[in-house]
């Protein structure tokens, strides 16, 4: 059974129509990168899958799940799918390990030791084993989206959702953020990540996904589709982001 | 003409008594109206139609009317109307209640509003039911950002119980009053009174100083 299935997967804002008969499948294992143009939709069709956006038409299963069903299935959705924002959103009234620990203990309902103890380990996956007593305001950028990945994962999810990690982090700090992301990917996680970060794509992708006009209007192999894009639209946006 | 010093000094037994008067219905209905406010407040902030309907209705009631003639009501209006008859300090409380509760609720309201959505939706992300994304994640920073507000409505409430004097209820200011209608020394009772209330304020300021100077605001 595939884990996330669009059909005919329609969303719009009022009057403007964002996602317009989506037809997508991922596969577990998969590393979907999302491209395309500012206002093409890929956020969006990020969000719809753990349900932060809700669907108008077609249908949206996620391991199995609708997320056109009961609010307790939705939370279940939203356990399966780990999520990371571009702006971070790290509770700053709690440490590193509290924001990390926060998720298994009010979700998983695991008690406050077996829920930091757990913490420990996942800050020191994403490097930041010293950093665990440090409230978010003292990280850098890349360190709290670091926090924020280990947040995400203390859920245990099946599927990671990715939206613009990277976009509000200075440049030097955005490969320690992709290299979590990639020794993510190499453990065999299924992730879709929206980004600009066109070397992520190539190197950790198994597959590319450009949108358009609430469209997938390219759907390969990331390594072909980068090196000879025949659809213009795409030549003429990788010109821009390279 | 001289102050008196020994006039303070003979009205001070009874100048307490009504000092802890006034502190306890502040306290009673400051109590109350916290629960009410946040009650409502989240009403406005998160409620469907109906219940930010009620909730506005009561705000603007509260807010439109002065509180002399709210606790009035609830002394005197009351009993005809719907034959509940209750006690000046009764009676008083519930007017602090009734009253803090409106803008308390305005409070809360935007102090939860003003937390980015960011946040929300990263709680909500991790499987979380709205309730406890509130309790846990909003609830927190909402009342960082809620303290100066609170402080501003716990002082104007303090103040406020001097009105109850009109139900005769034997707070501080009805204390003063009847004992300078018993010794006509206007300047030192009143002065007395006045420093009364300043200690009680003062004490309130001090408190919610310290409250915030170990929760700052995020």
């Amino acid at each position: 059974m595939s884990l996330v299935e669009f059909k005919n997967v329609t969303k719009s804002f009022g009057a403007i129509s964002v996602l317009k008969d989506v037809d997508l499948t991922i596969e577990e294992g998969e590393v979907v990168v999302l491209i395309g143009p500012s206002g093409s939709g890929k956020s969006t069709l990020l969000r719809c899958i753990n349900a932060l956006e809700a669907i108008n038409g077609g249908d949206l299963e996620v391991d199995g799940i609708s997320v056109r069903a009961s609010r307790s299935e939705i939370r279940l959705i939203r356990q399966e799918a780990g999520m990371v924002f571009q702006q971070f959103n790290l509770f700053p009234q709690m440490t590193a390990l509290e924001n990390v620990a926060f998720g298994p203990r009010r979700v998983r309902n695991l008690t406050k030791a077996e829920a930091l103890e757990q913490a420990r380990a996942l800050l020191a996956k994403v490097g930041l084993a010293d950093r665990g007593h440090h409230y978010p305001s003292e990280l850098s950028g890349g360190q709290q989206q670091r926090v924020a990945i280990a947040r995400a994962l203390a859920v245990k999810p099946k599927l990671m959702l990715f939206d613009e990690p990277t976009s509000a982090l200075d440049p030097e700090l955005r490969h320690e953020v992709l290299r979590v992301m990639q020794s993510l990917a190499e453990e065999g996680m299924t992730m879709i990540v929206v980004t600009h970060e066109i070397g992520f794509a190539r190197k950790v992708g198994t597959r590319l996904i450009f949108m358009e006009n609430g469209k997938i209007a390219v759907d390969g192999d990331p390594a072909a589709l980068l090196d000879n894009a025949d659809n213009p639209r795409l030549k003429e946006f990788l010109q821009h982001v390279h | 003409m001289e102050f008196e010093w020994s006039v303070v000094w003979q009205a001070l037994p009874e100048l307490f008594k009504g000092a802890q008067l006034t502190v306890m219905i502040a306290l009673a209905g400051l109590a109350g109206g916290l629960v009410i406010g946040i009650v409502a407040g989240l009403m406005r902030a998160y409620g469907n139609a109906l219940l930010n309907g009620i909730a506005f209705l009561y705000i603007e009631v509260i807010r439109g009317t002065p509180i002399v003639v709210q606790v009035m009501f609830i002394y005197f209006a009351l009993p005809l109307a719907v034959d509940i008859r209750i006690n000046p300090i009764t009676a008083a409380i519930t007017a602090i209640i009734v009253n803090a509760g409106a803008y308390i609720a305005e409070i809360v309201r935007g102090s939860f509003l003003s937390i980015h959505n960011g946040l929300r939706e990263a709680g909500l992300a991790l499987g979380l039911p709205s309730w406890k994304v509130l309790l846990y994640v909003i609830g927190p920073l909402a009342f960082r950002r809620m303290i100066p507000a609170l402080g501003n409505q716990f002082i104007v409430s303090l103040k406020d119980t001097s009105l109850f004097i009109v139900i005769g209820v034997g707070e501080l200011t009805r204390q003063g009053q009847e004992i300078m209608a018993a010794n006509f020394r206007a300047v030192e009772i009143w002065s007395a009174v006045a420093v009364f209330y300043l200690i009680m304020t003062g004490t309130l300021t001090l408190v919610l100083r310290l409250t915030e100077k170990r929760m700052k605001i995020l």
